[in-house]
């Protein structure tokens, strides 16, 4: 393959605003579950087309039939006029249908042009043509406006960047239909520009785009139809001019989106933790405290220090300078397992990586942080275990068969009532949630709001991580700005507008914040 | 086993104690076969000496597993029993008392343990090339301490242990269940149990859930040092020398007895009784094939299809699941 860029791109040959693909009493049954009810669906080549619903409203499954993943159960799916029977990724792939997966599935250790020629090696007599390949890839990449190199390791670069290079590999395989799952869960809002650039321009040349997203205002920014799912049904599709935020999510949850951010307010109470002046890999410099009844939320880009400020503070990485104070005296964390004992609490970012243990049940990933106090004299009560697992179960309302489950089973709303959830017996008195929504429904997302407020009313404070404006701004008693490692302003709730928030948090830059509401 | 205590695992446990059953019956269906099939196999000598023969490789399995469960691999403990032999030797010919000899041989397991840890945990070595490491130097060390030679050793009621039996049943089959059983509780009734579940599953979580990560490895590999340990103390009392040479290759019967047993090589999956079964089904096999006037190389190589289809089939019915 030594073709330019614009050979990778060939020009629409489906003319905008013909049925491209038409699903007629598409269904899928599992032994137990009737995951997707007959649907009827037409797709234009040339559109965008949004799809909507809460976890497990079957959006997975209709990807997963479309692209071949898993043999429907009855229906028709008609491409181009004809029947096809879809059984086979390979089977979608070579009709044109693609996606682009919310968690990048790449090869993290080999080049970035390695991956965007995967399968479709360049070679002459058996050997690569490495150095074509990564002038072709560049040429692809600068063309669709990323500013990024070809020759480094996939590995090297961060998530979002990575999305970008996924979303970039799927445009070069002759698409004529793609799938993005979720894909700004992890995109900071520039990469997010880049990305929604690339899929107008894909719009452009023909390409039908199906789009999922949780966030509305990507919905509206982006789409020209969207399609509504709850619990296996398709509820309706809209035109998006004809509809409203209010109209969509009172279609996927049936409740009103004022319930949604549910904030209770409480008098702040004593200190908890107090940061002087902390200093560490990613940030310096930082100081702030968090006192009882205290949401206390830190808003800025992927990479501005956040994360690593808050994992320095639970003593996963050492500090370099500064203090901190733990109800009002000096303390070393020097580990884990210090904060732990202080009494603090961490919700990672990332649930597979750092949350859960996939592949051990529910039960055992609830009761992690409290063994000790299940056993006596080393071997654990074994009613005390069943009890603990079953009463978080039910308290966090998790959809699972029994706490013996896997932990892989369950959706990803109900994963994140794991990570969250292990904490709360624990009798923690500080949580730290970094990214606690991410790609989670408004429904588990509402439910996890209120369960800031249960922790709060119990005289926790609580630290909020967000890349989501819209989270901490109606959340967080107190507002900190991060932007490159620093601390750069503060705001208590609700006292700045979104405009001025996000201006710090990217400031000289001068982004564009278009479609930012 | 009380399915009572242990219910938060059930499914999974079940899952585990079927498995165990069908293993159970293939063990069986062996015996049954070899007993039909040979007059010598039903013997009660026969039946002593296989259980004596699976018997080491078991208590080997044991301590494999609990490295295997945390995602790591101990390739050591063939090196580590041969190691063993030698300083129970030396101890007792240098007029010891064999009680302890005993305990500081297997103290030197421990050690040996503790350094795997160190070495993973500290330096970040892969477990395969530490344990890969230990394997090639203790037989090194060995042959120096012993100048290549074996070391006989003067004292018969050392010896006699592992030759005699208690109500009809082999000292050395007593053994594995004197291990047996404080590891069955250990993994999977106590809290230490779990923490290596979750390290093989997530280390990452595992810490930030406030699991100690670095003392569950360095228990791990010192619990399987120590198994080895002890079963160089065993093996010992068995020939009656001491040689660093002795149980070449046991490592590898020994994850083989732990994979057979439905422990996956990727952590985080494994029991105690798996182990155990597939130590006797190796045995077994061995025994019955020796009856059988098979050629000792065959034995070998049914040993290896064997391992490919019970592992293959275990896989699939994972897969089902």
């Amino acid at each position: 393959m030594t073709s330019t860029a614009q050979e990778l791109h060939p020009a629409p040959t489906l003319e905008p605003g013909r049925t491209i693909l038409e699903l007629k009493g598409l269904e899928k049954r599992y032994p137990g579950t009737h995951a997707l009810k007959p649907v009827d669906l037409a797709f234009k080549s040339g559109e965008i087309h949004a799809i909507v619903g809460e976890n497990g409203a079957g959006k997975s499954t209709l990807i997963k039939l479309l692209t071949g993943v898993m043999p429907r159960t009855s229906g028709d799916v008609i491409w181009e006029g004809k029947s096809e029977a879809l059984a086979t990724p390979h089977e979608a792939m070579a009709l044109g249908i693609n996606a682009v997966h919310q968690e990048v599935v790449l090869c993290r250790h080999l080049t970035v042009a390695a991956n965007m020629f995967l399968g479709e090696e360049n070679s002459r007599y058996g050997i690569l043509q490495q150095r074509a390949m990564v002038k072709d890839a560049q040429k692809i990449i600068d063309d669709l406006g990323f500013d990024l190199p070809a020759h480094v390791v996939l590995g090297d670069l961060t998530i979002g960047q990575q999305q970008l290079i996924a979303a970039a590999r799927a445009t070069v395989r002759g698409t004529k239909f793609l799938i993005f799952d979720e894909p700004t869960a992890y995109l900071t809002r520039k990469e997010a520009d880049q990305l929604f650039k690339l899929i107008r321009r894909l719009k452009g040349e023909g390409v039908t785009i199906i789009y999922i997203s949780h966030r509305m205002e990507e919905v509206f920014e982006l789409a020209d139809r969207v399609s509504v799912l709850r619990d296996g049904t398709l509820v309706g599709t809209r035109n998006i001019a004809e509809t409203n935020d209010a109209e969509l999510v009172k279609m996927m949850i049936n409740r009103s989106i004022e319930q949604v951010y549910h904030k209770e307010h409480f008098t702040p109470g004593a200190m908890i933790v107090e940061a002087r002046n902390l200093s560490g890999k990613g940030f310096e410099n930082v100081s702030m405290s968090v006192r009882a009844g205290e949401i206390v939320g830190l808003y800025g880009l992927i990479g501005a220090g956040r994360s690593e400020f808050v994992t320095t503070l639970y003593g996963r990485h050492r500090k370099s300078a500064g203090q901190i104070l733990w109800e009002g005296k000096p303390v070393q964390v020097n580990s884990e397992h210090d904060a732990i004992r202080l009494g603090m609490a961490l919700a990672p970012e990332s649930r597979r990586d750092q949350g859960l243990c996939l592949n051990l049940p529910v039960g055992l990933n609830l009761n992690l942080p409290i063994y000790k106090r299940i056993s006596s004299n080393m071997l654990i009560s074994g009613a005390k275990e069943k009890a603990e697992a079953d009463r978080q179960i039910a308290g966090l309302r998790i959809k699972t068969p029994t706490r013996s489950a896997l932990a892989s089973s369950l959706s990803g709303g109900n994963q994140q009532k794991i990570v969250i959830g292990k904490w709360l017996a624990h009798g923690a008195k500080l949580f730290i949630f970094d990214e606690p929504t991410v790609g989670v429904d408004v429904g588990t997302k509402a439910e996890i709001y209120r369960l800031f407020g249960a922790l709060l009313s119990k005289g926790a404070g609580i630290i909020l991580i967000s890349s989501y404006l819209p989270e901490v701004y109606e959340l967080a008693d107190t507002l900190h700005v991060f932007r490159r490692g620093k601390l750069v302003a503060t705001h208590g709730f609700r006292t700045a507008n979104h405009e001025d928030i996000l201006t710090q948090a990217l400031a000289e830059k001068q982004e564009k914040l278009g479609g930012q509401k | 086993m009380s399915t009572e205590a242990i219910a938060a695992e059930k499914p999974k446990r079940n899952y585990n104690a079927l498995f165990g059953l069908t293993l159970l019956a293939l063990l069986i269906l062996l015996w049954v076969i070899l007993s039909v099939a040979t007059q010598s196999f039903a013997s009660g000598n026969n039946i002593s000496n296989l259980l004596r023969q699976g018997s080491m490789i078991a208590i080997l399995a044991v301590g494999q597993t609990f490295v295997i469960i945390t995602g790591g691999i101990d390739l050591s403990v063939g090196a580590v029993v041969g190691f063993a032999t030698v300083i129970a030797a030396m101890l007792i010919n240098a007029g010891v008392p064999v009680f302890l000899a005993i305990l500081i041989t297997l103290l030197v397991g421990v050690a040996i343990g503790l350094f795997h840890g160190f070495g993973i945990v500290k330096m970040g070595l892969p477990p395969f090339i530490i344990t890969l490491a230990t394997l090639t130097s203790l037989r090194g060390i060995g042959l120096l301490m012993t100048n290549g030679n074996s070391i006989s050793i003067n004292n018969d009621a050392f010896q006699e242990f592992s030759r005699n039996s208690f109500v009809g049943v082999p000292n050395l089959f007593w053994m594995v269940i004197l291990v047996g059983i404080p590891a069955y509780i250990f993994l999977h009734h106590s809290r230490w149990g779990r923490y290596l579940y979750s390290v093989g599953s997530n280390a990452e979580a595992s810490r930030l859930s406030g699991v100690n990560v670095q003392r569950t490895i360095y228990m791990a590999y010192t619990l399987s040092g120590l198994c080895a340990a002890f079963v160089g103390v065993l093996l010992a009392s068995r020939i009656g020398i001491g040689n660093p040479t002795q149980a070449e290759g046991w490592e590898l019967q020994a994850i083989a007895s732990s994979v057979i047993g439905g422990t996956s090589l990727f952590g985080a999956v494994g029991s105690v009784h798996g182990p155990l079964l597939g130590a006797f089904i190796l045995a077994t096999i061995n025994n019955g094939a020796n009856l059988l006037n098979v050629n000792a190389f065959w034995q070998r190589i049914i040993t290896g299809v064997l391992i490919i289809v019970i592992v293959y089939f275990d896989g699939l019915r994972r897969r089902g699941k």
